[in-house]
C-alpha cells in the first residue's frame, strides 16, 4: 500500500521502519475492520513494537504473537518448534476446529507447490529480454500472498502457461539487474528502473523470492519440519548464521545464494535497496556489497522511504549506474 | 560522613554556569550527588586497565552487552570483559565519538543505525587499520576481542547485528544466544501455558554458551564457582533493589543522573565482590542522606520520572539544568536494577536460577497490566509516579535507537488514559551529539516545568 501516513504519528514514532507505519496507518483507518486475527511474528525490532501497539489499539477476535528465534542452534529448532504447537492450538480454540497431523501435511504441500511454481514463474525471467518485468512479478508476489493458496496456485499455473505466448513482455535492454532488500510491494522504485534502461530479472527480496526459494521437508513430525525450514532455509538478515571461523566464509555462508542468483540469471549488476529505519539489512549492506563487489558485481545502494517519495534525484543516480553497468 | 554544604538552587545554578564559562564547551557530564556514584569513574578505568592487561598477559576477552543476563558465566570462568555499549557511552561523554561514527559511516554503515553500534564499529574499523589503538583513544581503548557473544533478544536487533558487522575487523568468533520472553497479549493462550518452555530454552542457551566458550577457550566451566557466583549476584540484586527504594525518599536523596553512574557494576560487572560492595556502600551512603534530610538539591519543587529513554550520554548536564529550576528526579525506568525474585529452593541448577531471572525481568509485570493498564511499562510508570510522589514525566527520544523508543508515544498515550501528569518528550540521542539541540532542549524544559508547577499547584489545591 502506498497511501500517505495519515493517523500513525500520534501512536509510533517517525524513527520506526516507514513500512511498518504504513501497515499501522491502514490499520487505523479502519481497513482492516473486517480482520477477525491478527497474527504476528517476532521479525524484528520494529514488528515486535508494532505487536504492542496495534493490539492495544485495535481490537481482533483473535490476536497471536509468534516468537521465532533469532538462531539455528538445536535449542532454538526445539524452542520454534513449540512455539508453532502453541499457535496451532491458539488457532484451534479460536477455530474451534482441531488442526490434525493430516492437515498439516496437506497444507504443507500447498504451500510447497506454490513454491514450486513461483520458482517456475521467476525462471521465465532467465530469457533475456524476461518473460516477465521487475513490476509485474511484484505485482504477482503481492496478490498470491493476499489470497487462498489453492486459489493462488491454479492463477500461478494459468500464468505459467500464458506468459511465454505473450508478445507484450519487455524489451530487451543493456542491464539485466538484481534487486536485493527489504519488505516492500510498492512498484514504484521498480517501474523507474526498468524505465531508465534495465531489466529486473531477479529479487531477494521479502515480497518476492525470499520466502520461495525452499522447500519444506515432510516428515513425521511437520511442525519440526516448518521450524526448521524458515530458521534454516530463509536467508534472512533477522536470523543470524554462525560464522564458520573467518571473514571470507562467513560472507559466503551468508550470501552465496545471491551470487549463485547472478549466474543463474546472469545479471550485470545489483541494487541493493533498504529502506530507511530496517536495521537489520542495513547492518548487512557494507558485508553484501563487499562479497558481491569482491565477484566483480557493480552494487547500487539506495537508502528509500516508504512510500517512495520524491524521485528526481533518484532517477538521475540509477541512470549513472545504469551507465557504469550497461 | 559530614553533611555537605547547603547550597541554595541560585548557588548550584551559578556553579554550574562558572564551570561551563571555564570549562568552555568540554563540560558533558552532570555534577553528582553522592561520593559514591563519583567514584565509578574510577571503577570504569579499573575495567579498562583489567582489559589492558589481560591483553598483554594474551588471557581471553569477551565482547559483550549491557544487561545479558549471562555475566555470571563469564565471571564463573575468569573471562575478562569489555561493554562495548559502555565505551561508547564513555566516548561520547569525552565527546570523542564523533570520529569513530564518522569512520563507521565512511565504511558504510547508516547514520541512524545504533550509535552505540556505529561507535563501536568505527572504532574497531580504525584499530583494524592502524593495527593498534587509536590515537589517545579513551581509557587506552577498546582491547581486540578474544570472542564476541551476542544476544537474539525480544528487542534489540543490533545485539547480533552490530557483532556479525564487526567480524569484518576483528575476524574473531562469535556465538548469539537466544533469549526470549513471551509477549503480553495472547487471546487464545495462557503465558502460564508456555513458561516451561521458555526458561527450557534459555537453559539450553546458556549452556550453548559455556559449550562455546569452553570449546573456543580451552577453559572447564567450575560449576560450583558457578552456583556461587550466581548466589552472590541474586544477592547482589536484592541489596540494588533495596538501594533504590531509599530513594523513594523527600528530599530525593539521589538523582537519576548518579544512578547513570551506579547502574553501571550492577550492568558491566555483575557476579563480583566488588560490585555487591559498591552497592554496600551506596546503602549507607543514601541512608545516611534520607536519615539527614540531605537532598539533591535544597529547595526541591518538583519530583520527575525519566521514563524509558536511553540518555543522550554527550549531555548528561541536562539533568543539572533541570535543579536548576527546582526540579530532580528521584528515579528512573531505565537501567533500574530487577526485581527480586522468589526462586523456589528446589531449583539448585545455577543455568536455571539465571533462567528464572531472566524470565521474570520482562513478565513479573504481565498480571498487573493485564488487569488495568494494558501495558506493563505503564504499569510500572504507576507505581513509580505513586511511590515516588512524582509530578511530571520525562521522556528522551533517542533517534537511532528503535529498540527502545519505539513505542514511547504508545506509552504517554496509554498513561494519559491513567493519569493527568505532564510528561514531556525531549529528542536527541545516545552517542551522536549531531542530533542533539540544547537551546531547543532548555526551551521545552523551562516550558514543560511551568506546566508541571501549574499541575502541583492545581493537585495541591
Amino acid at each position: 500500500m502506498t497511501e500517505p501516513h495519515v493517523h500513525t504519528d500520534s501512536f509510533l514514532e517517525t524513527i520506526a521502519c516507514p513500512f511498518t507505519r504504513s501497515c499501522l496507518d491502514i490499520a487505523l483507518k479502519g481497513s482492516y475492520d473486517f480482520l477477525d486475527g491478527y497474527v504476528v511474528p517476532h521479525a524484528c525490532d520494529n514488528i515486535v513494537n508494532l505487536y504492542n501497539i496495534w493490539t492495544y489499539n485495535i481490537k481482533h477476535a483473535y490476536a497471536h504473537f509468534v516468537n521465532v528465534p533469532h538462531t539455528q542452534s538445536k535449542a532454538s529448532l526445539e524452542f520454534f518448534e513449540a512455539e508453532l504447537r502453541t499457535f496451532k492450538t491458539s488457532l484451534e480454540r479460536f477455530s474451534g476446529h482441531e488442526i490434525t497431523t493430516e492437515k498439516l501435511i496437506q497444507s504443507i504441500q500447498l504451500h510447497n507447490e506454490q513454491r514450486a511454481l513461483v520458482q517456475q514463474l521467476y525462471h521465465l525471467r532467465k530469457h533475456d529480454p524476461p518473460l516477465l518485468s521487475g513490476s509485474e512479478i511484484t505485482d504477482v508476489m503481492r496478490a498470491i500472498m493476499s489470497i487462498p493458496v489453492t486459489e493462488a496456485n491454479e492463477l500461478l499455473k494459468i500464468l505459467i502457461e500464458e506468459v511465454p505466448a505473450r508478445h507484450d513482455g519487455p524489451q530487451k535492454k543493456p542491464a539485466r539487474l538484481m534487486l536485493s532488500g527489504t519488505g516492500n510491494e510498492d512498484t514504484s522504485f521498480i517501474k523507474i528502473v526498468e524505465e531508465s534502461g534495465a531489466n529486473i530479472v531477479i529479487d531477494d527480496l521479502c515480497f518476492g523470492s525470499r520466502p520461495y526459494w525452499y522447500e519444506v521437508d515432510i516428515k513425521d513430525n511437520p511442525l519440526a519440519s516448518i521450524a526448521r525450514s524458515y530458521l534454516d532455509k530463509i536467508n534472512c538478515p533477522r536470523t543470524y548464521r554462525e560464522s564458520p571461523g573467518n571473514h571470507q566464509a562467513d560472507l559466503e555462508n551468508r550470501f552465496g545464494y545471491l551470487y549463485k542468483f547472478a549466474k543463474d540469471f546472469n545479471i550485470n549488476g545489483v541494487i541493493l535497496y533498504i529502506t530507511r529505519y530496517c536495521d537489520t539489512h542495513a547492518f548487512d549492506a557494507p558485508d553484501i556489497k563487499e562479497y558481491l563487489q569482491g565477484k566483480g558485481l557493480p552494487v547500487f545502494e539506495i537508502e528509500g522511504d516508504y512510500p517512495l517519495g520524491s524521485t528526481a534525484g533518484l532517477k538521475t543516480r540509477i541512470q549513472a549506474f545504469l551507465e557504469m553497468v550497461s | 560522613m559530614e553533611a555537605p554544604n547547603e547550597k541554595t538552587a541560585a548557588d548550584k545554578l551559578k556553579e554550574i554556569m562558572q564551570k561551563a564559562i571555564f570549562e568552555g564547551p568540554q563540560k558533558t557530564t552532570a555534577e553528582k550527588s553522592t561520593e559514591t556514584a563519583k567514584s565509578v569513574r574510577r571503577m570504569i578505568k579499573g575495567l579498562a586497565q583489567k582489559s589492558h592487561e589481560a591483553s598483554e598477559r594474551g588471557d581471553p576477552i569477551a565482547y559483550l552487552f549491557v544487561a545479558s543476563f549471562y555475566d555470571d558465566i563469564l565471571r564463573a570462568m575468569d573471562i575478562t570483559t569489555v561493554g562495548t555499549e559502555n565505551y561508547a557511552g564513555l566516548c561520547a561523554a569525552k565527546l570523542d565519538a564523533e570520529r569513530f561514527l564518522a569512520k563507521a559511516e565512511a565504511e558504510g554503515y547508516a547514520r541512524h543505525l545504533c550509535t552505540y553500534a556505529t561507535c563501536g564499529l568505527g572504532f574497531d574499523a580504525m584499530r583494524h587499520e592502524l593495527q593498534g589503538m587509536p590515537p589517545n583513544a579513551p581509557d587506552g581503548g577498546m582491547e581486540s576481542p578474544t570472542v564476541m557473544l551476542g544476544t537474539g533478544m525480544m528487542i534489540c536487533d543490533p545485539r547480533y547485528k552490530w557483532y556479525q558487522a564487526a567480524q569484518r575487523y576483528t575476524n574473531v568468533p562469535m556465538h548469539v544466544l537466544g533469549l526470549l520472553n513471551p509477549t503480553l497479549h495472547y487471546t487464545h493462550i495462557d503465558i502460564e501455558e508456555m513458561k516451561d518452555y521458555y526458561i527450557k530454552y534459555v537453559i539450553e542457551e546458556l549452556q550453548g554458551l559455556v559449550d562455546f566458550l569452553e570449546h573456543q577457550l580451552g577453559r572447564k566451566m567450575d560449576w560450583d564457582r558457578l552456583s556461587e557466583v550466581v548466589n552472590l549476584s541474586e544477592r547482589t540484586i536484592k541489596l540494588w533493589y533495596d538501594t533504590y527504594q531509599l530513594r523513594k525518599a523527600i528530599p530525593a536523596p539521589m538523582p537519576t543522573e548518579d544512578a547513570l553512574n551506579t547502574m553501571v557494576p550492577g550492568f558491566f560487572n555483575m557476579g563480583t565482590q566488588e560490585t555487591y560492595d559498591f552497592y554496600r556502600e551506596l546503602y549507607d551512603e543514601i541512608k545516611y542522606r534520607v536519615d539527614n534530610k540531605i537532598g539533591v538539591i535544597p529547595d526541591e519543587k518538583y519530583r520527575l520520572l525519566w521514563g524509558l529513554s536511553l540518555p543522550p550520554w554527550y549531555g548528561l548536564v541536562l539533568f543539572n539544568y533541570f535543579e536548576t529550576l527546582g526540579a530532580v528526579f528521584p528515579i528512573e525506568v531505565v537501567y533500574h536494577p530487577y526485581t527480586p525474585l522468589e526462586i523456589p529452593d528446589s531449583i539448585t541448577n545455577p543455568l536455571e536460577r539465571m533462567a528464572w531471572r531472566f524470565y521474570n525481568s520482562l513478565t513479573n509485570w504481565y498480571d498487573k497490566a493485564r488487569k488495568n493498564t494494558g501495558n506493563p511499562w505503564v504499569e510500572w510508570f504507576l507505581d513509580l509516579i505513586n511511590e515516588y510522589k512524582i509530578d511530571g514525566v520525562v521522556f528522551h527520544q533517542a533517534m537511532t535507537c528503535r529498540t527502545i523508543h519505539c513505542g514511547q508515544l504508545h506509552q504517554m498515550n496509554v498513561l494519559r488514559e491513567h493519569s493527568d501528569i505532564p510528561m514531556l518528550l525531549l529528542e536527541g540521542d545516545i552517542i551522536d551529539v549531531r542530533n542533539y539541540n540544547e537551546v531547543a532542549t532548555h526551551n521545552k524544559i523551562d516550558a514543560f516545568i511551568e506546566v508541571v508547577d501549574t499541575y502541583k499547584k492545581n493537585k495541591q489545591s
